[in-house]
């Protein structure tokens, strides 16, 4: 939590490099472009951009320990309202993706090993590498021309959401699931002959039952890991995804606030994924030790 | 350490090429290598086409000629024209120079601060290994995309910054991992081996430590450079890299999307020429692991 806070700080560290003032620019966004001596006086005061930046960052992380991260300069709302209007579209988008991620990489890895060398899992092994070069954005908008626009499937401009997360959340899942099953694969193997395995399958155990119950148990650690440090690039990607399929949410509201230079919602955003880096790496070690009784043991 | 990377092996001591020196014919090796040869030609074409780009113009790729405008391929432009009837090939090499020079920039660039970063922290140790590695700790707080955004947001869109935001977001992992090579390194019996034979402490740093840890930095930079080539235009596409009326794929793909479908090459040129970019390098990428990674094992 301290990390997530002092993560902050860096961005306040290339706030001093940012060109131009920013009263100036909130004054015109206001509508106001050539502001007087006063206008320009009094809302510096007010936003109290006219302290040292340290006191300034000071005073703003005393506000965010009280759950206040002040106000956009391009709306005049809260950062907080702003941010929960959009975060259920995000976090829908977000959750579906990583539900068929998980899904996919999962059918795909335990199919690849079952198969292993045989045509399904050469398949399934030359998906992980196109995955592995086409940049998620690029693979995204060539769905959007040829599935959206080219079939005519589905909607671009979404009035609800519900059902239409799925286009955009199956593109992310799609992509997202080849590094995946790539590492589930790997790990399966490796495990596939260890003793244990060995063991219940001259007990008589068929060789699905091995793999599921006692091949993927242990397989899962690195896998478990990857999807948590995935969370982050998710929310990082979440500017170009939601861009391409103008889907309400966060990222959109960021990009949003690149162009107007709101800097109170930008600091928010980079508070929010350092926060969701944490949480997400807390989780990881959570749920690992759930299933590994050695890491247990090792921190009590 | 935290679960996270331990469950990553990232510390993992890899077999590391004695000594550190560079096997013998490092390219005649990838080039016997399948994925390295065809990564190495493709690499090849793309290195010679961006390095020559701007002299080898069939036309001026900024300028508009509107009484030619969404023309398909033809003898006099190859890969039609776009909106605004500047030709396309053009356009594509000239981006091609900016974008995969950028990209080769930002990654020159976080390998040589996390190298010597990672190098300063695992040398020193102490005080200072302890501060570098905090800073590092936080940055990596972030995620990356993350962080990048932020910074292009707070300097303004445009191509210098995105370039330096991506190096500021991406020198953490490189330091990390840099640090990591060079204790691992720093661990090897041969470097108790040199001290004992008096070797003084900075030729065994120069010789024996630097090398080995760089070239595994380098094969990681290597796998990275496809994510960067990505990025960028990734940033331009969303009108945050590079500025109009200047041409990068990115960008491109951004002008030429709402024209796909009475101008599909528009769109499928620069596309098919990130896909191929990122492809080489990730082959390259993958050709080096296999060679250096496996080549203290045989």
């Amino acid at each position: 939590m301290a990390a997530a806070l002092a993560a902050t700080l860096i961005v306040w560290l290339i706030l001093p490099l940012a060109p131009g003032d920013p009263v100036l620019r909130i004054l015109a966004a206001q509508g106001i472009d050539e502001p007087n001596e006063l206008q320009i006086d009094v809302l510096r005061a007010e936003l109290a951009l006219d302290r040292p930046l340290p006191v300034q960052y000071i005073e703003w992380l005393g506000r965010v320990v009280q759950g206040d991260l002040s106000v956009s300069y391009r709306t005049g709302q809260p950062v907080l309202t702003e941010i929960a209007s959009r975060l259920p579209a995000t976090a829908l988008l977000l959750g579906t993706a990583l539900a068929f991620s998980v899904f996919f990489s999962l059918i795909l890895a335990l199919i690849a090993v079952h198969f292993r060398d045989r045509w399904p899992d050469r398949i399934i092994r030359a998906y992980t590498q196109i995955t592995a070069s086409v940049p998620t954005f690029i693979f995204a908008l060539l769905v959007l021309q040829y599935v959206v626009l080219g079939l005519g499937i589905g909607k671009v401009l979404p009035r609800g959401l519900g059902w239409l997360v799925l286009l955009p959340a199956l593109t992310l899942a799609i992509d997202r699931a080849g590094g995946w099953t790539q590492l589930l694969r790997a790990s399966l193997l490796e495990h596939i002959h260890s003793g244990p395995v060995l063991v219940a399958r001259s007990r008589g155990a068929t060789r699905w039952r091995t793999l599921w119950r006692h091949a993927l148990p242990n397989s899962l650690l690195p896998y478990i890991t990857a999807i948590g440090v995935s969370l982050g690039a998710m929310i990082g990607g979440t500017p170009i995804i939601e861009e391409i399929f103008t889907w309400p949410g966060l990222g959109r509201l960021m990009l949003l606030s690149i162009q107007a230079r709101d800097f109170p919602v930008i600091q928010a955003f980079v508070l929010l994924g350092a926060l969701c880096y944490v949480t997400a790496s807390m989780l990881v070690d959570l749920v690992s030790m759930a299933i590994d009784p050695r890491l247990r043991e090792a921190h009590p | 350490m935290s679960g996270i990377e331990a469950a990553l092996n990232l510390h993992r001591p890899r077999a590391l090429p004695a000594r550190g020196k560079l096997p013998r014919g490092l390219l005649a090796r990838l080039w016997t290598h399948r994925g390295g040869r065809i990564g190495l030609i493709l690499c090849l074409i793309l290195a010679v086409l961006s390095a020559l780009g701007p002299s080898i113009l069939p036309h001026e790729p900024n300028w508009p000629d509107y009484a030619s405008t969404l023309l398909g391929p033809s003898a006099e432009h190859w890969l039609g024209t776009d909106a605004t009837g500047r030709d396309v090939l053009s356009r594509l090499l000239d981006a091609g120079h900016r974008s995969l020079g950028a990209a080769m920039l930002v990654l020159v660039s976080i390998y040589g601060i996390g190298l010597v970063v990672g190098v300063i922290a695992g040398v020193s140790g102490g005080v200072v290994d302890t501060v570098l590695m905090r800073l590092v700790d936080v940055l990596m707080t972030i995620p990356g995309m993350v962080l990048a955004f932020a910074i292009v947001g707070i300097l303004g869109p445009g191509f210098h910054n995105l370039i330096l935001a991506l190096i500021i977001a991406d020198w953490a992992y490189y330091a990390r991992l840099a640090r990591s090579y060079v204790l691992n390194a720093a661990g090897q019996p041969y470097i108790t081996a040199a001290r004992l034979a008096g070797v003084p402490f900075h030729r065994i740093l120069i010789q024996h430590i630097i090398p080995p840890a760089a070239i595994q930095l380098a094969i990681v930079a290597s796998l990275g450079l496809g994510g960067t080539i990505g990025a960028i235009a990734g940033f331009s596409f969303l009108g945050l890299g590079s500025q109009p009326p200047h041409a990068e794929w990115g960008a491109m793909l951004s002008e030429s999307r709402f024209y796909f479908p009475i101008a599909p090459w528009l769109l499928l040129a620069p596309a098919g020429l990130i896909l191929v970019s990122v492809v080489a390098v990730n082959l390259i990428g993958n050709a080096l692991r296999d060679v250096l990674d496996s080549g203290a094992d045989k």
